[in-house]
């Protein structure tokens, strides 16, 4: 099922979880387990933006409104690449 | 006394049900050596005592969090009698993950099948005795909130406990991954270990680092340890892991098959629906342009022209209660005239417009939190794409709307530097809510009835400079190929009161902070230069300010503004844009104070409708503000590129702004 996970990410324009979970016939909780997975082993990244920087705000007055991304981006690492060529 | 010990992912219910079965009769302390709550509680059922532990919350039991370490090590290592897996009705195939590593340990495990009345409400069906015997161990319904099954899981558990039950049925692997646990086994099988031999192999082949690392510390054979390595050498390209982790999904797949029946989904979603028009390849853009003009027609007529006078009024009355009460008092001159002109209408200036940001805020934070934003910035990642830009960079500009310091800090995630160069050069074209004031001002002053059309004009040559930019510097800073991410689309949904009211607060917060800090110190600085010297006439052109703005104006005439108030104010905009009003507000109703005469009306006197324009273009394009330039030496490590961001953009901004006014000269615009 990861490998399958990760093909609907590499053939699609955009990630839609519930898309994959539909055309997976699976449920979308597990589907969002997939991506843990895949993410925990190398397969895929996630790119949060700045949500996760490590960045001190100080007192800068933005801080409460800095650190907030509302898009999730996912890019398949060459470990990835190659798990779909086999 | 026997120990059942309690297991799930995390929202199954399971410290429900963990209460339920010992009521008060429970104490909270922590697992050793670590911060994580342990609940342990005392059952008395059927004459006999029973102690109940309630393990974290977890979806799997590897090595990869605090929670799944403690939960796994006390499976193995504290001999629980039984173990009672708590499994969400709800999302029965992803917590079957956790109940297949619970029986590939060989322990003995109940099913308390939880939140069936949620379950039955969304009609999905379950065949109990199927499930039951597909997986080798007893599943009973439970509804812990209510007590339901409560009695049920307890006997079900002691019979596990007492009775000659099977743990289950092993798993199957597929016949490398078994022939590989069985020869790791083999070289195992004399060696003292800490855990169960199958399990222990089955994790070696699995690469669990945290076993590996246990196998090491404990006395097995030096042999042995080489063969083990032997075996990561010889299959170090294999990746057993996954098909391993494979391996329990389909066996969590195959239990459900025909066990557990869901409604009929519909094929496409109502968030799919939506999307294929507005992510559509020529529809997603101008969709997002119409919804942008509404966004800013909206700003403009509600924050401006409804909230925007009454604030204006009430700036103003304070203004004048205060410089009543300071002459009655016998303030000083001096002390009045920088409460009045730079307090006030310096840094009032700025305040003045807090209802435009919140009406702007609150409409964006509606737009994030029902999803179109993440569609906005996927519609213009595929436009990014096929000018052969990295698309994600445009994520970095919606960013750089509210503020470019987290915009180009953002940058950082995009992982080579032709894409973080090129997206932190641009990003200061996105204009920036501290801008807005100045839009407003000049908006007001000139173009009050069509103020959402020059509003959302502005910000779309933001963009469009912005991306000839990019297309500029792929083609001759940066060169190679660009990474390739993914956008992931939530599915849409309300926006919540909470969250919209949240965003908003969060950026009135920042802007009013500013004004109270950096703009202040900004606008102080001002006044003491436009009073200095004190043979000077105050705010006039020989003072300090009044020189420098003299000297710079001949710079900025080409655009039409050529003025030393325009000119210093732009100055002024550095350390913080919003400081440019705050200039514009001390230096003109300074001037003009013995008229009594506004902001606006000052504006009036000294622009244009065109140089308005061009000046607005100026301020929307030129150098960026000082926390900017800071971020991006932070973030480049540069000097060189922090001067290049500073100079290219002051030279872009002049020559747009000088266009502006040139051209429309020419077509006769006033």
């Amino acid at each position: 099922m990861l490998k399958d996970v990760l093909r609907e990410i590499n053939d699609s324009d955009y990630i839609s979880k519930a898309n994959i979970a539909i055309k997976l016939n699976r449920t979308e909780g597990l589907i969002e387990d997939a991506f843990s997975q895949l993410i925990r082993m190398g397969y895929i990244i996630e790119d949060k933006g700045v949500n996760n920087c490590n960045i001190s705000c100080g007192n800068c007055p933005l801080a409460r409104s800095c650190n907030k991304e509302f898009i999730t981006s996912i890019a398949i690492t060459e470990k990835g690449y190659k798990l779909l060529q086999k | 006394m026997r120990t059942i010990a309690l297991v799930g992912n995390p929202n199954s219910g399971k410290t429900t049900l963990f209460n339920a079965l010992t009521g008060s009769n429970q104490h909270v302390g922590n697992w050793p050596g670590v911060t994580v709550e342990k609940k342990e509680g005392k059952l008395n059922f059927k004459g006999k005592e029973y102690n109940i532990v309630d393990l974290p919350g977890t979806y799997s039991l590897g090595a990869f969090s605090e929670d799944e370490v403690i939960a796994r090590d006390f499976i193995l290592s504290g001999n629980p009698d039984v173990i009672i897996d708590v499994v969400d009705a709800n999302n029965i195939e992803r917590n079957l993950y956790l109940t297949t590593q619970l029986l590939e340990m060989g322990k003995k495990v109940v099913i308390a099948l939880n939140m069936m009345d949620e379950a039955e409400r969304k009609n999905i069906q379950f065949d109990i005795g199927k499930l039951s015997k597909k997986l080798g161990i007893p599943v009973i319904p439970t509804i812990a909130s209510k007590g339901i099954g409560i009695e049920d899981i307890m006997q079900a558990s002691i019979d596990m406990i007492y009775g000659d039950i099977g743990t289950g049925s092993p798993l199957q692997y597929n016949e490398i991954i078994n022939h590989h646990i069985e020869y790791i086994e083999n070289v195992l099988k004399d060696e003292k270990l800490p855990y169960p031999i199958r399990w222990t192999a089955l994790k070696i082949v699995e690469n669990d680092e945290e076993v590996l690392q246990k196998l090491e510390e404990s006395d097995i054979s030096d042999d042995s340890m080489r063969n083990i390595e032997d075996f990561f050498k010889y299959h170090s390209s294999e990746n057993f892991e996954l098909e391993i982790i494979d391996s329990r999904y389909a066996f969590a797949h195959r239990v459900t098959e025909g066990a557990v029946k869901r409604p009929q989904e519909e094929s496409t979603t109502l968030t799919d629906r939506i999307d294929r028009i507005v992510t559509n390849k020529y529809l997603g853009v101008p969709i997002f342009a119409i919804i942008m003009f509404v966004v800013f027609q909206l700003t403009f007529e509600i924050g401006e022209e409804i909230l925007g006078e009454a604030a204006v009024s009430l700036i103003e009355n304070l203004g004048g209660l205060i410089q009543v009460f300071l002459i009655a008092i016998k303030a000083p001159n001096w002390f009045i005239s920088f409460i009045i002109d730079g307090a006030i209408n310096g840094v009032g200036a700025v305040i003045e417009f807090v209802p435009l940001i919140t009406i702007l805020y609150l409409l964006l934070g509606f737009l994030e939190d029902s999803g179109y934003m993440a569609r906005a910035a996927y519609v213009w990642d595929n436009l990014m794409r096929r000018l052969g830009l990295q698309g994600r960079a445009f994520v970095s500009m919606i960013i750089g709307f509210g503020c470019n310091v987290p915009g180009i800090m953002s940058t950082r995630t995009l992982d080579n530097k032709k894409d973080r160069m090129i997206t932190t050069l641009i990003n200061p074209f996105m204009s920036c809510g501290a801008k807005l004031p100045i839009y407003s001002v000049f908006i007001a002053a000139f173009f009050p009835n069509h103020g959402g059309l020059i509003l959302f004009s502005l910000y779309t040559l933001g963009i469009m400079i912005a991306l000839i930019m990019a297309k500029v510097f792929s083609k001759t800073l940066f060169k190679g190929e660009s990474s390739y991410l993914i956008m992931e689309l939530p599915p849409y949904r309300m926006p919540t009161i909470k969250n919209v009211l949240r965003n908003m607060w969060d950026n009135i917060y920042g802007f009013l902070k500013r004004a109270g800090t950096t703009v202040f110190a900004v606008v102080t600085l001002v006044w003491v230069l436009a009073v200095l010297p004190a043979s000077a006439e105050p705010y006039g052109q020989f003072t300090i300010l009044g020189r420098m703005g003299t000297f710079l104006a001949p710079i900025l005439m080409p655009a039409g503004f050529g003025n030393w108030q325009a000119s210093v104010a732009l100055f002024a905009g550095l350390p913080a844009k919003e400081a440019v009003v705050g200039t514009l507000g001390l230096l003109y109703a300074g001037e003009y104070a013995e008229e009594g005469s506004l902001l606006i009306n000052s504006i009036q006197q000294h622009f244009t409708s065109l140089t308005a324009l061009s000046y607005m273009v100026m301020t929307l394009l030129y150098t960026p503000c000082a926390a900017v330039l800071g971020t991006i030496k932070k973030e480049t490590g540069s000097i060189k590129w922090t001067v290049f961001m500073a100079l290219y953009t002051f030279a872009i901004g002049w020559i747009v702004a000088v266009m502006v006014f040139q051209i429309g000269s020419l077509l006769g615009f006033n």
